[in-house]
C-alpha cells in the first residue's frame, strides 16, 4: 500500500509542479498529506458495538471506498461509553483481518488433537451436525448434548438447542467468573448484579476495590467513571496482594494475605457497627437481620483480623472509618471474576452486607437500581420440558446456581462420570473451554470421551484441534446479533449490532447457523423471522423508537430510575427478597444448611517452597482471545510472572530471567519471563491470564508466555453455586537453563 | 611519413606544416562519449542545483537560505524537488550502467585506464611545471602528454573514484536501503564525494570553457575532432601514436597507394 | 496562529494503552512500534510503602524542538501552530532526528523506513476533531487544545492548575505536553524518564565538523587557484591557441 502511494506521488511529481506552487504557498500552515495507508476517501461509517470483550462499547466503523474497514472509533453517541474505546476495541480490525482466522467449515480427518481437517461446504457441515443431533436424540435423548456458549451471538444457538430439548447450557461467566457475586447480591438485595455492574463511580466519595484490579481489567465506561470519581476527589481503598495500577492511585493500599478477605470484611463491619458509623436510618428502613449481624461480627475486631490478613489493625480501622465518613456515597466494588477459594458466595454476601451497612445500595455514589427496558418477543412454541433434568447440578447439587447460565464444570464432571446421565456431544460456541475452565486436563479427558464435538469459533484456538466439526463464525464486525439491552446503566439503553462489511471467507453469523440448523431439525417455528432485521424490529417494538435512528446512531437511551427516590410503584418492591427487604441475615442460606452470615475459613497454605498462583488481566488483552491479534500482540506479546524480591533472590532469579512454573501436582508451564518487584506479597506469584497457548494455527500467540489455566489442576468448588475457586494452586519457579 | 620522420619528442614545425596540421582534423572523441559528457554535464548541473537546495539544516547547509527558497519555489515543494533529484539521479545511473555494460572495453579496460587515467613520469612533471608556469615561476616547456594531459587525467581519476560513491550512496538514500544507520552515513559520503568532484569540476569547467588555449578541447567535445596541430602541441604522445597507426595502415595499403605525401620539415620551433 | 498542546492527567490515566492502539491503527504504525508510549515508572520504596505512576509519552512538539536542526533534508519542520511534523515526501530515513529528540519520541517505521512520530493527528485537527488518543482515552485523561486560547481546557490546566512539563535542569526545550498528577508522582516520572541530551549521530558529527569544512575548503581552494590562474592568464595575456 505504501508502495502504491509513493509511486503515485512519484508520478504526480513529474507532472504537477504547477499545482505544487499553490501548495508551497500554504505549506507552512496547511497539514502535510497524512502518512500511512489510510489516505482513502472515507465512504461509510457504521455504528455497532464491540465484542473484543463483553462490555460491548459503542463503536463506529469506517469503511473505505474499496470496502476495507480502516479503523474503529468509539461511538460518541453511545449513552454508556460516549465515544471512548479501549485498546482491544481499537484493535478490532486486526481480528477482522487476522490471516489465521477460521475460514471455512472443516471436518476432522486425523486423531483428536492432531488438528487434521478437510474442508467441507456449509451444507455438508450443517447436515453432519443435524444428523449427529438427530442420532443422539434418538439414542440417548436430547439432554446428552451439552452447549457451551458465551457472548451475545450465542443467543440464537441457545434458542435452537433449547428447542431441540437439552437443558444443559453452561456459560463460564457464571461458575468461572461472576456467579458468586450475582448469587450473593441476589440473596441480599433480591436482584443479581448483572453486567455492567450498576456502580455510581462518578458520584462516589470513596471507592473500595477488594480483589478488583480495575485499571488493568478495563471496561471502558467503568474506567471513565472511576477516573471521573477520582478526579472529583473520591478516595480509594485498594485491597490486593499486588501493587496494582489501582493501588498506585489508592489512598490506602491493603496488601492483604490472599484468601482472608472475608476476615477483613467482617472486621470492617465490626468497626462500622461498634463505632456507629453505619447508615442507621437506611438499615432501619430497608434491612432485616441487623441484630443477628451485629452479634455475629462483635468478635471480629480489627485486632482479630490483623494476624489473619497481615494488615495492621490501625489500617483496618482507618479504612472502615473512611467508609463511614463517606457513606452513603461509597462504592464497594463487587469485583467481577470472583471465583477464588470456594467460599466466594459468602464473601460476596459479606460485600453486599457491607454495602447495605453503608446505605449505598440505591443511593447516589453507591450502587444503583437497574431500570428494565421493555423488550419485544416473538410468539414461540413451548420449549420441551426435560424429565431428566439438568446434568450440571445447577439447582440441585448446586442449589443456588443459575439455571440460565449453568455450571460449566458440572457439565464437564457429568461428561466424565456419565452421571446423572451420559453426555455424548458438546457444541461449543465462542467459549474457549480449555482456557476458561480450570483443570483443563480434565476437560480434555471429557472431550476425548465425547462422541462428537462441534466448535463454532472465529480463531483456531487450542480446542479447535480437538473438534470433530469446526464452523467458522463471522466476527462481530460482520454480523447481526440480537440487540443488546442494558438495564443496569443510569440511562438504560438498547444497542444494535449490525454488519459493517460482508463476512470474509466463508464465515457465517450465528443467527444464520442457528436458522439453517433449525430447518434441518424441523424447528423453524422457533425462528419466525426471515431476516435478523425483522428480529431487531420485533425486539424494539415496545420501546417505541425508530429503528432507523437506532441503526444510524447505534444506541438509544431511555430514562433511568437509578436511586431509591426515583423508583415508582411499578418498581416495588425495592428489594425482591423473601422478606421484601435487604436480608443482612439470610434465611434462605440457613434453610439450605449454609452459614446465614459469612464466616471466615482459612484457605489452605502453600507448601514450603511454593507460592500461591494468582492471576489477572492486562488492559490490552481479553482473556485468551486476543493474544494472536497483531496490534494487541504488538503491545504485549507475552506475560510475565511477578515475584517478590525476597523469594526471587532466594531462588537466584533476576528480573528478565526465564523460569518454568511447576505446580504442586507436578504440572510444568512453558518458560515465562520473571519480573522481580517489591509490588507483590512474598507468598504469591502473579501472571496475566490467557498466554501459553499451544495451537499451531495461532502463529503469533503460539507458545508465547505461560498458561495459568494449565497450572490450575486444583479447584475449590463453591457448594452453593458450583463456582470453581481457582486461587488454590501453588507453584514454584524453576530456572530455565 | 617515414618512421624516421615521426619525431620521438615534439620538435619545432615549419609554418607550412603547422598550417597543414591546423587544417587537418583528428578524431578525438566518438559520439557516444560526447553524448555521455554533455548528459553528465546536464545532470550534474541540475543535480547540484537541486542537491544544494536539499540541504536545509544549518549544520550542513553550504548555500544561503534564499537560494534554498528559490529552488524550492521553482519546484513547488521540497518533496517535488527531492523526487526530481532522485529521478534524474536514477536516469543518470541507468545511462551510466548501459554505457558500463556495453562499453566495458571502451571505458573500463585496464588498457584504457592506463592510457587515460593513470599518471606516468611525464604527467607528474607536467603538473609541477604547469603550476610553476601559472605562478610565473618557470618558462620550462611542458613535458609531452598523452590523449589527456595530467590535469585531465587527475580529474578523470577523481570522476572514476567518486562517481560510484555518489551513485551508490544516492541509491542507498533514495530507496532507504540496508538500515537507517547506513543511510545516515550515505548522506555524508554523498556530500563528500560530490564536494570532491565539484572542486575538480571547477578546474575542468574553467579549463574547458574559459581558458582560451584549450578552446579546441572544448569544441572537440562537440565536433568530436581536434585539429592536428593542437594534438601535436598539447597531446604529443597521442599524436605520435595516431601517426604510427596511420603509417602502419598506409604501409598495409602501400601497393595500390600513391607516393607518400611530404613529411614534416626538419626543424620547427617548439609549439608555444 | 495557535500553540497546540496536550495535557495528560496521570491521576486518571490507568496505562490501558487505548491511546497507543488507537494511534497505531489510525496511522498504520507496525506492531511493535508506536508514536505514543505508555510507561509505568519503576516502583519507588519498599513493600508495602510503594509508589508508582503511569506516564504516557509522545512527541512534545517542543517550543524549541532540537530535532528540526539536524534534519539534513528539511523534512522535519515546525508549523505555525507549534506542531512538529515530518514531510514523508522529503524524509530520507537517515535517523539524525531520532537521536536528537530528548524524549525518544521518534522512530524509523519499518513500514516505509522513514521517520514516524506523533503529529497531533494533523488531518483530524484540520477537520476540527481531536487527536485519536484523546477521544479514545478510557479514563478521559488526555486533553488537547490551543494554549493561546484562554478558554481552552489546556490553558486552564497549564496556567491555573499547575500542569507540569517533564524537563530537567539542562534539557529545557519547552515541551508542549504537560502532565497533571500528584506532586510525588510527577517527581517520580521526571526522575524515571528524564529527557536525555540531544545527540548527533557520528555520521552527522563527521559531516558537520569534518566533511563540510573540508569540502568548503577544497572548493574554495580550487576557486582561489582558478582565480589566480585566471588573473595570471589575463596578466600574461594568454593568447588563443591559433596565435
Amino acid at each position: 500500500m505504501s508502495d502504491r502511494v509513493s509511486r503515485r506521488r512519484f508520478l504526480g511529481t513529474v507532472a504537477a509542479t504547477g499545482a505544487g506552487a499553490a501548495a508551497a504557498a500554504t505549506a507552512k500552515a496547511a497539514p502535510v498529506r497524512p502518512p500511512g495507508r489510510h489516505g482513502q476517501e472515507r465512504v461509510q461509517k457504521v455504528a455497532t458495538h464491540c465484542e473484543m470483550c463483553f462490555w460491548r462499547c459503542g463503536v463506529i466503523a469506517e469503511v473505505s471506498a474499496d470496502g476495507r474497514v480502516v479503523r474503529l472509533e468509539g461511538n460518541p453517541d453511545h449513552p454508556l461509553t460516549k465515544g471512548r474505546l479501549c485498546a482491544r476495541g481499537n484493535a478490532g480490525t486486526s481480528l477482522l483481518y487476522d490471516p489465521d482466522r477460521l475460514k471455512y467449515p472443516m471436518l476432522r480427518t486425523g486423531k483428536r488433537g492432531e488438528g487434521q481437517f478437510k474442508r467441507i461446504t456449509w451444507d455438508e457441515a450443517l447436515d453432519v451436525l443435524a444428523d449427529k443431533l438427530k442420532t443422539i436424540k434418538e439414542q440417548h435423548g436430547p439432554e446428552a448434548v451439552g452447549f457451551f456458549p458465551h457472548g451475545i451471538g450465542a443467543r440464537f444457538m441457545g434458542t435452537l438447542l433449547k428447542a431441540y430439548g437439552t437443558p444443559n447450557s453452561v456459560e463460564p461467566s457464571f461458575a468461572q467468573c461472576r456467579g458468586p457475586r450475582d448469587v450473593g447480591y441476589l440473596l441480599t438485595f433480591g436482584r443479581p448484579l448483572g453486567s455492567p455492574e450498576p456502580l455510581d463511580l462518578e458520584e462516589a466519595k470513596l471507592v473500595v476495590l477488594i480483589g478488583s484490579h480495575l485499571g488493568e481489567n478495563v471496561f471502558t465506561s467503568q474506567i471513565t467513571q472511576f477516573a471521573t470519581g477520582l478526579s472529583r476527589g473520591a478516595k480509594l481503598v485498594a485491597v490486593d496482594p499486588r501493587f496494582s495500577t489501582a493501588a498506585s492511585k489508592a489512598d490506602w493500599w491493603l496488601p492483604i494475605k490472599p484468601g482472608t478477605d472475608i476476615a477483613l470484611l467482617l472486621a470492617w463491619m465490626n468497626v462500622l457497627i461498634a463505632e456507629g458509623l453505619y447508615d442507621k436510618e437506611y438499615v432501619d428502613a430497608h434491612a432485616v437481620g441487623f441484630e443477628e449481624l451485629a452479634a455475629h461480627v462483635a468478635a471480629f475486631t480489627p485486632e482479630w483480623a490483623e494476624p489473619i490478613t497481615a494488615l495492621p489493625a490501625s489500617q483496618i480501622r482507618e479504612t472502615a472509618r473512611a467508609m463511614g465518613a463517606a457513606k452513603p456515597a461509597v462504592v464497594v466494588h463487587p469485583g467481577r471474576h470472583v471465583t477464588w477459594y470456594g467460599d466466594d458466595t459468602q464473601r460476596a454476601r459479606a460485600m453486599a452486607i457491607l454495602t447495605a451497612l453503608l446505605g449505598s445500595y440505591g443511593r447516589k455514589g453507591g450502587l444503583f437500581f437497574p431500570t428494565p427496558v421493555p423488550k419485544g418477543d416473538f410468539e414461540l412454541p413451548d420449549f420441551p420440558d426435560s424429565d431428566k433434568g439438568r446434568a450440571d447440578g445447577a439447582g440441585e447439587k448446586y442449589p443456588l446456581a443459575s439455571e440460565e447460565m449453568g455450571v460449566t464444570n458440572g457439565l464437564v464432571d457429568a461428561t466424565l462420570s456419565g452421571k446423572p446421565y451420559p453426555i455424548k456431544a458438546w457444541i461449543v460456541y465462542a467459549q474457549n473451554v480449555l482456557e476458561s475452565i480450570p483443570q483443563p486436563q480434565q476437560t480434555l479427558k471429557a472431550i476425548e470421551s465425547l462422541d462428537f464435538l462441534c466448535v463454532v469459533d472465529v480463531m483456531p484456538v487450542d480446542q479447535v484441534a480437538y473438534a470433530d466439526l469446526v464452523l467458522p463464525e463471522a466476527t462481530y464486525l460482520e454480523r447481526y446479533d440480537a440487540p443488546l439491552i442494558v438495564n443496569s446503566a443510569k440511562a438504560p439503553f438498547v444497542s444494535v449490532r449490525q454488519p459493517v462489511i460482508e463476512p470474509l471467507y466463508e464465515s457465517k453469523p450465528g443467527w444464520w447457523i442457528a436458522k439453517e440448523l433449525a430447518k434441518r431439525l424441523g424447528l423453524e417455528a422457533f425462528f419466525p423471522w426471515a431476516t435478523p432485521e425483522e428480529h431487531l424490529e420485533k425486539t424494539i417494538e415496545p420501546m417505541e423508537i425508530n429503528s432507523l435512528e437506532l441503526r444510524t446512531k447505534g444506541a438509544v437511551a431511555f430514562a433511568g430510575r437509578p436511586y431509591i427516590e426515583d423508583r415508582t410503584e411499578d418498581d416495588l418492591p425495592l428489594f425482591n427478597t423473601d422478606s421484601g427487604k435487604i436480608e443482612l441475615y439470610s434465611q434462605a442460606l440457613k434453610d439450605l444448611g449454609a452459614d446465614p452470615l459469612p464466616l471466615y475459613t482459612p484457605p489452605e497454605e502453600p507448601p514450603a517452597g511454593y507460592l500461591r498462583l494468582i492471576y489477572g488481566r492486562a488492559p490490552m488483552h481479553s482473556f485468551a482471545r486476543t493474544q494472536n491479534n497483531a496490534t494487541l500482540h504488538g503491545l504485549m506479546p507475552e506475560n510475565e510472572v511477578w515475584l517478590h524480591t525476597t523469594p526471587a533472590r532466594e531462588l537466584g532469579l533476576k528480573d528478565g530471567d526465564r523460569v518454568r512454573l511447576e505446580n504442586a501436582d507436578g504440572v510444568t508451564s512453558l518458560p515465562v519471563r520473571v519480573r522481580v518487584t517489591e509490588g507483590i506479597r512474598d507468598d504469591c506469584a502473579y501472571m496475566v491470564h490467557g498466554f501459553g497457548q499451544r495451537s499451531k494455527s495461532l502463529r503469533r500467540a503460539r507458545d508465547r508466555g505461560a498458561s495459568d489455566t494449565q497450572l490450575m489442576t486444583r479447584v475449590k468448588v463453591d457448594p452453593l453455586m458450583g463456582g470453581t475457586g481457582m486461587r488454590v494452586n501453588f507453584v514454584r519457579p524453576v530456572k530455565e537453563a | 611519413m617515414k618512421t624516421s620522420e615521426i619525431p620521438l619528442t615534439p620538435v619545432p614545425l615549419t609554418s607550412e606544416l603547422a598550417e597543414a596540421m591546423l587544417q587537418r582534423q583528428i578524431k578525438k572523441h566518438h559520439v557516444a562519449i560526447m553524448l555521455l559528457h554533455w548528459f553528465n554535464a546536464f545532470v550534474w548541473l541540475f543535480e547540484l542545483l537541486t542537491g544544494l537546495a536539499l540541504i536545509t539544516s544549518p549544520l550542513f547547509r553550504v548555500v544561503p537560505e534564499w537560494y534554498v527558497s528559490i529552488v524550492e519555489g521553482a519546484f513547488g515543494s521540497r518533496a517535488n524537488m527531492l523526487q526530481f533529484h532522485i529521478a534524474l539521479g536514477v536516469a543518470w545511473i541507468v545511462v551510466f550502467l548501459v554505457y558500463g555494460v556495453f562499453g566495458v572495453r571502451t571505458y573500463l579496460s585496464q588498457e584504457v585506464l592506463k592510457k587515460e587515467v593513470a599518471l606516468d613520469h611525464d604527467d607528474f612533471r607536467w603538473l609541477v611545471v604547469r603550476t610553476l608556469r601559472i605562478l610565473g615561476r618557470s618558462d620550462e616547456p611542458l613535458p609531452p602528454q598523452g590523449i589527456y594531459n595530467a590535469g585531465q587525467k587527475l580529474f578523470a581519476f577523481v570522476i572514476y573514484a567518486m562517481i560510484p560513491v555518489v551513485m551508490l550512496t544516492g541509491v542507498v538514500m533514495a530507496f532507504r536501503l540496508f538500515s537507517p544507520a547506513i543511510v545516515g552515513w550515505a548522506v555524508v559520503l554523498h556530500f563528500a564525494a560530490v564536494g570532491v568532484v565539484v572542486s575538480g569540476l571547477m578546474v575542468h569547467v574553467y579549463m574547458g570553457a574559459v581558458f582560451p588555449e584549450e578552446k579546441p578541447a572544448f569544441f572537440s567535445m562537440i565536433t568530436g575532432n581536434v585539429h592536428e596541430l593542437f594534438a601535436y602541441s598539447h597531446h604529443f604522445k597521442w599524436w605520435r601514436e595516431m601517426k604510427l597507426e596511420e603509417r602502419e595502415w598506409d604501409e598495409q595499403h602501400d601497393a595500390a597507394a600513391a607516393p607518400p605525401p611530404e613529411g614534416p620539415p626538419e626543424s620547427v620551433g617548439p609549439p608555444r | 496562529m495557535a500553540r497546540y498542546a496536550m495535557v495528560t492527567d496521570l491521576r486518571k490515566c490507568v496505562a490501558c494503552h487505548a491511546c497507543t492502539a488507537a494511534c497505531n491503527v489510525a496511522w498504520g504504525v507496525p506492531p511493535g512500534h508506536a508514536r505514543t508510549h505508555v510507561h509505568v515508572t519503576p516502583l519507588a520504596g519498599t513493600f508495602p510503602n510503594l509508589s508508582s505512576s503511569p506516564y504516557v509519552a509522545q512527541c512534545n512538539h517542543c517550543e524549541h524542538p532540537p530535532c528540526v536542526e539536524p534534519c539534513p533534508s528539511g523534512a522535519t519542520f515546525q508549523g505555525e501552530d507549534g506542531v512538529v511534523r515530518v514531510d514523508k515526501g522529503v524524509c530520507i530515513g537517515c535517523g539524525y532526528c531520532v537521536t536528537a529528540c530528548p524524549y525518544e519520541a521518534r522512530f524509523i517505521s519499518p513500514a516505509d523506513r522513514k521517520v514516524d512520530k506523533c503529529d497531533f493527528c494533523t488531518p483530524r485537527i484540520a477537520r476540527g476533531e481531536l487527536p485519536a488518543c484523546v477521544t479514545t482515552c478510557t479514563a478521559n485523561a488526555k486533553h488537547f487544545g490551543d494554549l493561546e486560547d484562554p478558554t481552552s481546557e489546556v490553558y486552564r490546566m497549564v496556567f491555573a492548575e499547575g500542569a507540569r512539563r517533564i524537563e530537567s535542569g539542562t534539557i529545557a526545550v519547552g515541551p508542549n505536553v504537560y502532565y497533571l498528577g500528584k506532586p510525588e508522582h510527577l517527581d517520580l516520572v521526571a526522575a524515571s524518564f528524564p529527557p536525555r541530551p540531544p545527540r548527533l549521530l557520528a555520521a552527522g558529527k563527521t559531516w558537520r565538523s569534518l566533511v563540510k569544512p573540508l569540502v568548503v575548503a577544497a572548493v574554495a581552494a580550487t576557486f582561489l587557484g582558478q582565480s589566480v590562474a585566471f588573473f595570471s592568464q589575463l596578466w600574461n595575456g594568454e593568447k588563443d591557441f591559433e596565435d
